[in-house]
């Protein structure tokens, strides 16, 4: 090999590594311990996200959405996936809902009782309503960034729980390796919906 | 590392047509180089994707929008686009066309060795004399210069090899083939068939023919059931250049691969009138090297062996090579796409399915099949593909009010039955669609972007309509409720099923090649891919592009051996 196609021959070396770095970057903060590129919450705010994952998602006979990791998962997506549209519709929803708790029941939202919080949560459903639905069809991808903070925050509990592994194997059924097709299959003898 | 730079043959391009022009070359004995654009990838290592967890995909599967946008404004809105294939896809950013935002036409395309045979639907249908007479019936472009029975004992030849699955009908308008044993319907399918069966003398439903082996054979494994094929197959049960072709060309010893080898343009020899070069950029040095080969064939996919002529300009070809007709570029087809119909099947909450079935059902077409159907205000036809699902719970979370334990429990069991139909429609061919050179936009390696003039018009349209009207009838026949149709709005290059511009035909004064593939005006160039089709017949091409491939070489090297290439 002589010296030139020594360098031809780094260069494609090179091109790979540099393309496996930018796609590395590319999926920052997308680790299953969830690292986030920012810091969005503070200690209260994380305390909150629990609650409201779990209150929509919460365990019984299975885990709920704190077991599966969801607001690790709320918080990358908020702080690394969102827009600055979607992001901003969902800290104000978060501080609004706050604001809903003092006022109502003179207490942070963190404080609440059980009841108060599903209460509260409730009030954030309704006002969601008030919202138009925008038509999609089943074949467009186009996301609706204005879409209310409690159409998020469900959407995003739904999400990061059933893609979970908790979500996809306890709470519903996971094979990722069916060997055959089973086009007659008796619901009762898996009981859940596939995970996927 | 010394390259030769003369072979036999030289293939462009190593996706479906190029993979089979490279078996069938070097299993004939001939040393052939083929030369790929996009990057290097393995079978199997390099299917990142593949078996890949729901929780382990990044973002949960969610786009990338920032990313996509700005560097996969096309490739992003294939539906097998996402974080398990991206890595398949071309970087729109870097390998740009000229996309005109008011006429738009989309065009998907793989930057990898293998091409789209790793991202292909594998749906593989044979066409009928219907499709091969349609043209000279109605008078929409030219002859096609072959019929059926010309090119099926390459279908047979060809089906071997790939292993297609699938159920004889004994239908004129869609031959039976080599089958392996079919894949199975679920309940509301065969539900939904015993509708259209019971209720429409002329119609049926059939399980998809797919090339997605159903038994091991070729050593190949049989599919199990994994999906979404498009992450990559590592056992090969589904048919692509780096489960079959490829390695079956590998084994003669006769194969040398290039890839991230960019071909700029070709060489003509007026005296000899033979193509007497390729010329290579190298897509990370921009080197540039020209191989030497008795045979050329192009199999860089329609618009990319056609983009390889078009800049391929001579004395003797000002406007493209083995141009001399005007046709190159011209008579550029898709298939009608976005035209859906869906319904709710009743009961059955009961059943449910298990595996992840890489096929659907088909309706064959059963429009204007003798003659000018009565009612019909449109020429030619189209087919459904479709299939019945039950919701999951990402259709389902939007539909449930509500949250906590009622909310969780409600999404334990799937939501109702659906069934839908998606028609593909015949485009005539037509002059005016086409594709061109920029005169304004040059890519990185300085070579013409590519620009398109398509669009579909009114016999299009009005088929769209028609399959609104008779898929509701037949939904509703079978039994569906809150059965809706959607014509929607379909752009050329969406069905990814773009083909013409070089097209066949008997007489060179009106085509670029002859029945053998061949250039009319240079013998020595073949070109294989979709770009030499003469009409678009209503099923999916690709079945079609690898027997004409296995059909034009075998000539090909029997014209060389005789001496007359």
């Amino acid at each position: 090999m002589n010296r030139r196609e020594t360098l031809k021959m780094a260069a494609v070396v090179l091109g790979g590594v540099l393309s496996e770095s930018l796609s590395a970057a590319v999926m920052a903060g997308v680790s299953p311990s969830g690292k986030v590129s920012r810091q969005l919450f503070d200690a209260s705010g994380r305390k909150t996200l629990e609650i409201l994952a779990e209150l929509i998602i919460p365990e019984t006979d299975t885990p709920g959405a704190m077991a599966a990791g969801v607001p690790d998962f709320i918080e990358v997506m908020v702080s690394d996936w969102y827009t600055d549209t979607e992001r901003n519709v969902f800290l104000e929803g978060l501080h609004e809902l706050s604001e809903y708790c003092e006022k109502t029941y003179g207490k942070k939202i963190n404080d609440c009782s059980n009841d108060e919080q599903v209460s509260a949560l409730q009030w954030s459903e309704q006002e969601s309503k008030k919202y138009p639905v925008k038509r999609s069809s089943p074949l467009s991808r186009t996301i609706d960034e204005d879409s209310p903070f409690f159409t998020k925050i469900k959407e995003l509990t739904v999400l990061g729980y059933y893609t979970s592994e908790v979500g996809a194997k306890q709470e519903l059924r996971y094979n990722p390796m069916p060997m055959k097709y089973d086009g007659n299959l008796n619901f009762s003898d898996v009981g859940r919906q596939w995970s996927y | 590392m010394n390259i030769n730079t003369q072979f036999d043959a030289i293939v462009v391009g190593s996706g479906i047509s190029g993979g089979w022009a490279a078996k069938e070359l070097t299993e004939k004995g001939l040393k052939v180089l083929v030369l790929e654009r996009g990057k290097p990838i393995e079978h199997g290592k390099d299917y990142k994707g593949e078996h890949m967890a729901p929780w382990d995909i990044p973002y949960r599967g969610k786009p990338l929008r920032e990313l996509y946008k700005e560097e996969y404004s096309v490739q992003s809105n294939s539906y097998a686009f996402d974080e398990t294939t991206r890595h398949f896809f071309n970087n729109d950013k870097q390998n740009p066309y000229v996309r005109d935002e008011k006429k738009p036409f989309e065009w998907f395309r793989a930057d990898v060795l293998g091409g789209r045979s790793l991202l292909w639907a594998r749906q593989v249908y044979r066409w009928s004399d219907l499709d091969f007479e349609a043209n000279k019936k109605d008078g929409h472009g030219i002859d096609w210069p072959i019929r059926y029975k010309d090119i099926e004992p390459w279908y047979s030849y060809v089906e071997k090899f790939v292993g297609v699955s699938g159920a004889k009908l004994n239908l004129p308008q869609l031959p039976d083939g080599e089958f392996q044993p079919p894949m199975e319907m679920n309940v509301v399918e065969k539900a939904v068939k015993k509708g259209i069966d019971d209720n429409f003398s002329d119609r049926t439903m059939t399980i998809g023919r797919v090339a997605v082996q159903t038994e091991a054979k070729n050593g190949r494994g049989a599919c199990h059931y994994c999906g979404p094929c498009q992450r990559g197959c590592s056992v090969g049960a589904y048919f692509s250049s780096h489960s079959s072709t490829l390695p079956a060309a590998e084994k003669t010893g006769n194969l040398t691969i290039l890839s991230n080898s960019v071909v700029e343009s070709l060489d003509y020899d007026a005296q000899e009138k033979r193509v007497s070069g390729v010329r290579v950029i190298d897509a990370n040095t921009n080197e540039k090297t020209t191989y030497t080969s008795k045979l050329v064939f192009l199999c860089a996919s329609t618009v990319g062996s056609t983009q390889i002529l078009l800049n391929s300009r001579s004395e003797t070809f000002p406007n493209g090579l083995a141009n001399g007709s005007g046709a190159l570029g011209r008579y550029l087809m898709d298939h009608t796409y976005r035209t859906n119909v869906v319904g709710l099947m009743p009961g059955y909450t009961d059943k449910y399915y298990s595996g992840n079935r890489p096929n659907g059902i088909y309706v064959p077409r059963f429009r204007n099949l003798n003659g000018q159907d009565e009612d019909a205000d449109f020429l030619r036809g189209y087919g459904f593909q479709g299939s019945a699902a039950r919701f999951d719970w990402r259709s389902m979370s939007n539909q449930v009010s509500g949250f906590g334990v009622d909310f969780k429990n409600a999404m334990r069991a799937p939501g109702s039955w659906f069934f839908y139909l998606a028609g593909f429609g015949e485009q005539l061919p037509r002059a005016s669609n086409q594709l061109k050179l920029s005169e304004t936009h040059l890519d990185r390696f300085g070579i013409p972007q590519v620009e398109f003039d398509a669009e579909f018009s009114a016999n299009e349209d009005r088929m769209r309509l028609d399959m609104v009207k008779e898929g509701e009838k037949m939904l509703k026949a079978a039994g569906l409720a809150f059965v809706a149709g959607d014509p929607g709005k379909s752009v050329p290059g969406e069905a990814i099923h773009e083909m013409g511009t070089a097209r066949m035909g008997n007489d060179s004064s009106e085509a670029v090649l002859n029945k053998w593939n061949q250039a009319h005006e240079v013998p020595n160039l073949f070109v294989t891919d979709g770009a030499c089709m003469t009409s678009s017949s209503c099923v999916n091409p690709s079945l079609t592009y690898m027997a004409l491939t296995a059909r034009a070489v075998d000539y090909a090297v029997k014209q060389l051996k005789d001496g007359y290439i």
